[in-house]
């Protein structure tokens, strides 16, 4: 279950405070695949860095599978996203000079998994996403858009996570590469009862999702 | 993929980038390390002839030199105070004079103003001016009558009375028959040396006469300089009899406990005996010859802090310009659950493989050129010094008051001549330690270089990742 109660995010703008996100409350429960969307500065992409513990909230509580997540440290937020979160992001973020396999194998290494087993999972993410054993050995500047997305989502499964945060993962893809990363979105929160959520601005993809809420400057307008 | 791996990796992401820094770096590691060779080297050598010193004191009649010897002495009263200072060990007095042959025919004018007559000898010298090599003794220089030399003619003869026999010039002899003379006996009993006694025909017991006074040779000695064998060693209070010189000394040598108070001695020395005396111990002078080394020294030793911080800065700017390239690889590697501390160590191998690959470079520059530059340095900084060394303090060959030489026959010599002329041959060890430091320094610039960098990752926030899509 993913709670998010009265959260709020201000920034020191100038002589003022610009208020991001303000007293947004809502829940998801597990399993579920969820948009949010919004226009450009509705504060759709501080919410999700609140939701990936990148950002702390100034005011409100975020519970993620009954823990509160909002007072721990640097220290436990880091541990907490690399064994609960994965992260898709629109510009997919590949670190460049490490294939995609590399890439994968990343996140496992910062969770002390032993060389072999990541490697393994790596490999069998890789073909679940689609990329082939050639591909996985290839850095992300040779492979198109829509692959790297998949690399990406498969680095954001390695650890398990019980949430994946997704921000814009097919703004950056034409229509049928979208619309293959979104199923597999859509599939892996079913068969692996992973919390999807998924920031966007595409109405067509927030229509499909099981749940979708609506921002409008930082405010919760709209639940569905 | 842990991160050193990742960090070696990220060092060549950009090649030419890359090459450019770990060159400079080697450039500024190679400084370092010729700096740090001349450091050892020079070092080492200070050491070493400070080490070659002795913990002695010279101590001669003012104005007391070599062709121009004032008609003054220290006495043995004077010098009874110094033997009561703290820390003298020990005090050897010596009385010079010098003898010539009788019945030989002078070639020399106004060489010491001494006439032919004066404290005859019927002892024949056994060194020839060939002998020590002069040449132009015979080019009419100091020889009257077109540069022809008698052929009666003898060297004047040393006699020195001394109160330790078993020594001369600070040369230990060897009794090769007879027996060594007491210092402090009156007696007429003389040594003389092997040389001596084979060009005059005598042995142990043969009698020869000085200040028409018959001596007895009790000992026949070998060793010491040439100098030596052309010197009667009788003891002190029988010189000065034979002299007419009661009370006179013309030179001592004072021994002290240790080098540690051989300044504050020769100062107390000095103080004791005031402006009557020249009170100069080897550390002074070996100090003086020194001083363009330590010069060396302490050029070395700035340089290579200066190329050690030049390091330091180019690890890093490099390091900086890395980390604000990467910012946005810093935030996606804290949010997909890296700690701050393993990126930050990801980027110190980074550092560090730039530094060590720069450093074998230095490495290579410093070993081809740690020799040639320490060399070039201290013969840059040691020839006025080695010149002056070199024509300084030169003890007389040839003792005796109003003659031709010094009469400074234990006025110790202590080989800082010779220092100064091997000044310029200061030998570079190159060995495992010196490289130990080298990669030792590389590592520390590799280390305070990324500090900053590791700082400024640290206040990378995981966020970033997200404000700059």
């Amino acid at each position: 279950m993913l709670k998010v109660v009265k959260v709020s995010k201000e920034f020191p703008s100038g002589d003022g405070r610009v208020t991001a996100v303000d007293n947004v409350s809502f829940e998801v429960a597990d399993g579920k695949f969820v948009s949010i969307i919004g226009k450009s500065g509705s504060g759709k992409s501080t919410l999700l860095s609140i939701l990936g513990t990148l950002e702390t909230p100034t005011r409100g509580d975020i519970e993620i599978a009954g823990s509160n997540v909002s007072g721990l440290s640097d220290h436990a937020l880091t541990t907490y996203r690399r064994k609960r979160i994965g992260f898709v992001f629109q510009g997919y973020n590949l670190i460049p000079n490490l294939t995609a396999l590399e890439n994968v194998m990343l996140p496992m290494s910062f969770n002390g998994i032993a060389k072999v087993e990541r490697k393994n999972r790596a490999q069998d993410l890789l073909n679940q996403v689609g990329i082939t054993e050639t591909k996985q050995a290839r850095k992300p500047g040779r492979l198109s858009g829509g692959e790297q997305q998949r690399v990406a989502i498969a680095r954001a499964l390695a650890n398990k996570p019980s949430l994946i945060l997704a921000d814009e993962p097919t703004g950056n893809l034409d229509g049928e590469t979208g619309k293959m990363i979104f199923e597999l979105l859509h599939n892996l929160a079913t068969s692996q009862n992973t919390t999807i959520v998924v920031v966007t601005h595409d109405l067509s993809i927030a229509g499909k999702t099981d749940q979708s809420f609506r921002l409008q400057d930082g405010k919760l307008v709209t639940k569905t | 993929m842990n991160f050193i791996t990742l960090g070696i990796r990220n060092a060549f992401r950009n090649s030419v980038r890359s090459a450019a820094i770990i060159l400079i770096l080697g450039i500024s590691i190679g400084l370092s390390l010729i700096m740090l060779i001349a450091h050892q080297a020079v070092t080492n050598k200070i050491s070493s002839i400070k080490s070659s010193i002795g913990n002695t004191i010279s101590i001669a009649p003012a104005g007391f030199s070599a062709f121009s010897q004032a008609n003054n002495s220290l006495t043995t009263s004077q010098l009874t105070k110094v033997k009561a200072l703290p820390h003298v060990t020990g005090l050897v007095e010596t009385l010079t004079d010098r003898l010539t042959t009788a019945g030989q025919t002078s070639p020399f004018s106004g060489f010491g103003g001494q006439s032919a007559s004066t404290n005859p000898t019927n002892l024949i010298s056994p060194v020839t001016l060939n002998s020590i090599g002069g040449g132009s003794f015979g080019g009419g220089r100091f020889i009257s009558g077109g540069g022809q030399l008698p052929t009666n003619f003898s060297l004047p003869i040393s006699i020195t009375g001394t109160t330790d026999p078993s020594q001369l010039s600070g040369t230990n002899l060897t009794i090769a028959s007879g027996k060594a003379i007491s210092g402090s006996s009156s007696s007429n009993e003389a040594m003389i040396s092997s040389a001596m006694a084979s060009k005059n025909s005598l042995s142990v017991g043969s009698t020869f006469t000085a200040y028409t006074t018959t001596l007895t040779v009790v000992g026949i000695f070998t060793g010491g300089t040439q100098a030596n064998s052309n010197t009667v060693i009788v003891s002190l209070p029988t010189e000065q009899a034979l002299g007419g010189q009661s009370g006179d000394v013309t030179a001592a040598v004072a021994t002290v406990d240790s080098l540690d108070n051989l300044s504050s001695v020769t100062s107390a020395i000095q103080s004791s005996l005031g402006s009557s005396a020249d009170v100069t111990s080897a550390e002074a002078q070996a100090n003086q010859t020194v001083a363009p080394l330590n010069s060396v020294k302490s050029i070395s030793l700035y340089s290579l802090i200066g190329a050690v911080i030049a390091g330091s800065i180019i690890v890093f700017m490099t390091m900086v310009m890395i980390v604000r390239e990467r910012r946005r690889e810093i935030g996606i590697l804290k949010a997909i659950g890296a700690s701050n501390l393993r990126v930050i160590f990801q980027f110190m191998s980074e550092a560090l493989t730039f530094t060590i690959l720069g450093a074998v470079i230095g490495l290579i520059i410093g070993v081809a050129a740690g020799g040639p530059v320490t060399q070039a340095l201290v013969s840059s900084n040691s020839s006025t010094t080695s010149s002056a060394s070199t024509t300084g303090g030169g003890p007389g060959q040839f003792g005796g008051r109003g003659g031709g030489g010094g009469g400074g026959f234990l006025r110790q010599n202590f080989g800082l001549s010779a220092i100064g002329t091997n000044l310029k041959n200061i030998h570079t060890d190159i060995g495992l330690s010196l490289l130990a430091y080298g990669f030792g320094a590389a590592v520390v610039i590799a280390v305070v270089g990324s500090a900053s960098a590791g700082w400024m990752i640290a206040r990378v926030r995981p966020s970033e990742v997200m404000r700059t899509e």
